[in-house]
């Protein structure tokens, strides 16, 4: 089995074709008669003018008007006049070969715009790669595979799938696509999402370890690819395609309903999301705000805190793109099991009970401020609200509730835009604040609970840690109480109560939520339909029914006996 | 030469299709059309050139426009920002 990224849905079974990358060789001679070598870059580009204004038309029809806009955009570039003087200028200088004046010019253009560090323009380097290597070939008279010509029933195995190659992909023909490079962001990834079709990418020289004619059976949920697999894999694979199928159509007439159950009773179905761009992701699947914005990332992988301008940049995008839905925020949540070697973290004994999350906030007041001065910027774009994690008592509160009062009688006087209103709540995920969840629904705007960490320490136990993990279990009545107590707290005082761990989209559980009460669901975003459905075939009274029968239970055996029926 | 200062309203920025959109509409034009954004300055009919600038929503950008039908031209650039840019 080959293991890769998992690029687009769904389940592939097919045979391979393989799309040859032909290399192209570029001759270093110099030249004479420089005229002529300019004529030939000028009819180059006449004809992938001609051959990519066709090719976008075709990607219209099939992709739609978006990414055919991709390739338009291609020709845009090539016919940019500073870069034919540039080539010009080089024939006419060095003497070099039509070949080589665009290979160099086309290198040094990509060269610029990956140096920059900003996602829109190193796509537009990508692209110019890929117009370079496609003018190149048609100079030196080298014919593209022609996709579109494939059997039905295909499975496409490429190094990479360039824009122009998906052109020429009739949809209907290709059972899937394997490649070497490639992430879930990368052309590809979005290419085959928009035709819907399973795609694995990133797998080590997939190309030279298949032939043409070989069956494949691939995941794209989760990234797994079988070479020649046997009948019974095959079996196995057919019956996961027609579930796939099956409720891939069920699930679609979910999309765009409001989040109710059987009787009517209307939660808010929201997503946990990681990273800015995410929140598109979770639009799409049609989630209905983000419950769980993870602010971690945003410090990891540089060498110093992010500055008040680039977090509340990214803060304001996610509020920008959820429009008037909300978006929970979640403050840095960061302790010693993780590298960031900035922020000069000890490595520690436990760090699960250590120096993190709103502890280590609450300390280093300069990192602290300068998010919430971000967030709270930021809250005047969108229906952002703040969450403080790891809280165990209300004086936590009190001490972030301050700050923000601080920034806020600042940002009144420099004449500062932000929401008067901002919601200040708290990730219930400590069994301090579970106890204390009644003092805390007093003075906090709304709750969260993070079930992952709400298991972890009610349960005293390290999932990771294989002769203990046992313990581990959202469905143990300890942890069953904790939330139940949670809920009420919160329901006491009229606030919202939301979860945003695995649990929220447990169909075992989500009929005991219901029961509880709880107001807000945020799941990851391709379970949001999956989750809309499971809520829609949940009944109020029987949801209460069973939830007394399981808080009866005094073991976790027999909880999951009654929830398993 | 002739010019006019405006900010920057796309939503994302001058990235492809507004960069696309000023180029085409800049080239036919005789006169130097170039975009000013703080220290540097940039040829207008270049949708590489435009795109390499990286330039943001709320940026603040001078069009300048040098020669024959200088007026002409500048009065395209306005009327295209708008449109903001095709955006």
């Amino acid at each position: 089995m080959y293991k890769g990224i998992a690029g687009s849905e769904g389940i592939g079974i097919g045979k391979v074709v393989i799309i040859e990358e032909h290399e192209v060789v570029i001759d270093d001679r110099t030249i004479s008669d420089t005229e002529a070598e300019i004529n030939r870059v000028r009819e180059g580009i006449e004809k992938f003018v001609a051959d990519t204004t066709a090719m976008a038309d075709k990607m219209e029809a099939t992709v739609g008007a978006k990414d055919a806009d991709i390739l338009r955009g291609h020709i845009m570039l090539l016919q940019d006049p500073t870069i034919e003087e540039q080539i010009v200028d080089l024939i006419n200088n060095e003497k070099v070969n039509a070949e080589k004046a665009l290979d160099q010019v086309l290198e040094q253009t990509a060269e610029l715009f990956s140096q920059i560090p900003d996602e829109l323009l190193q796509q537009r380097a990508t692209d110019l790669r890929d117009i370079k290597g496609r003018i190149l070939k048609i100079l030196l008279g080298i014919e593209e595979q022609d996709i579109s010509d494939v059997p039905e029933g295909t499975v496409l195995v490429a190094r990479d799938l360039t824009p122009s190659m998906t052109a020429g992909i009739i949809p209907e023909k290709i059972a899937g696509v394997l490649t070497e490079v490639g992430g879930r962001t990368s052309h590809s990834a979005i290419l085959a999402r928009a035709m819907e079709i399973p795609a694995v990418l990133s797998i080590e020289a997939i190309c030279s370890q298949v032939k043409n004619g070989d069956t494949v059976v691939l995941n794209g949920t989760t990234g797994e690819a079988i070479v020649n697999p046997d009948e019974e894999t095959i079996a196995v694979y057919e019956k996961m395609l027609e579930d796939y199928r099956k409720e891939r159509e069920l699930l679609k007439q979910y999309t765009g309903k409001p989040t109710v159950s059987k009787d009517g009773t209307k939660v808010e179905l929201v997503c946990n999301i990681g990273k800015p761009e995410d929140a598109k992701k979770a639009v799409e699947c049609d989630g209905e705000g983000i419950g769980l914005f993870r602010t971690e990332f945003l410090f990891m992988d540089r060498d110093a805190i992010p500055t008040e301008e680039e977090q509340f940049e990214a803060y304001k995008s996610v509020a920008e793109t959820m429009a008037e839905k909300p978006v929970i925020i979640r403050t840095l949540d960061i302790g010693g099991d993780k590298e960031i070697p900035y922020l000069g973290l000890e490595k520690e004994e436990n760090p699960f009970l250590g120096f993190r999350a709103i502890r280590f906030c609450l300390q280093r007041r300069d990192i602290y401020e300068t998010q919430l001065r971000a967030l709270v910027r930021a809250s005047a774009f969108g229906r952002i609200k703040v969450m403080i994690p790891l809280v165990t008592g209300v004086d936590e509160l009190r001490q972030v509730k301050a700050i923000v009062a601080d920034i806020m009688k600042e940002y009144d006087a420099a004449g500062v835009e932000y929401n008067k209103k901002l919601q200040i709540g708290v990730m219930m995920e400590t069994p301090a604040a579970c106890l204390m969840a009644d003092v805390l629904a007093k003075e906090a705007d709304f709750f969260s609970i993070g079930t992952n960490d709400l298991t972890g320490y009610t349960m005293a136990v390290d999932r990771g840690n294989a002769k203990v993990a046992y313990l581990y279990s959202a469905y143990n009545p300890a942890v069953l109480r904790a939330i139940k107590r949670i809920i009420e707290c919160g329901k006491q005082e009229g606030i919202m109560v939301g979860m945003c761990g695995e649990a929220a989209a447990d169909p075992k559980l989500i009929p005991l939520l219901l029961a509880f009460g709880l107001d807000e669901f945020s799941v990851s975003a391709t379970s949001v339909l999956r989750t809309r459905k499971n809520i829609s075939e949940n009944d109020s009274a029987q949801c209460r029914e069973l939830a007394d029968k399981v808080m009866q239970c005094t073991t976790e055996e027999e909880v999951l006996n009654i929830l398993t029926k | 030469m002739v010019s006019k200062t405006m900010v920057v309203r796309a939503e994302e920025g001058l990235h492809m299709r507004p960069a696309g959109v000023i180029a085409r509409e800049a080239g036919k034009y005789d006169s130097n059309v170039s975009i000013v954004v703080g220290d540097k300055k940039i040829n207008a009919k270049s949708l590489v050139n435009i795109i390499a600038a990286c330039i943001k929503k709320d940026a603040e950008i001078t069009f300048e426009c040098d020669g024959p039908d200088e007026e002409e031209a500048l009065a395209k650039m306005v009327e295209l920002e708008a449109e903001n840019f095709g955006d």
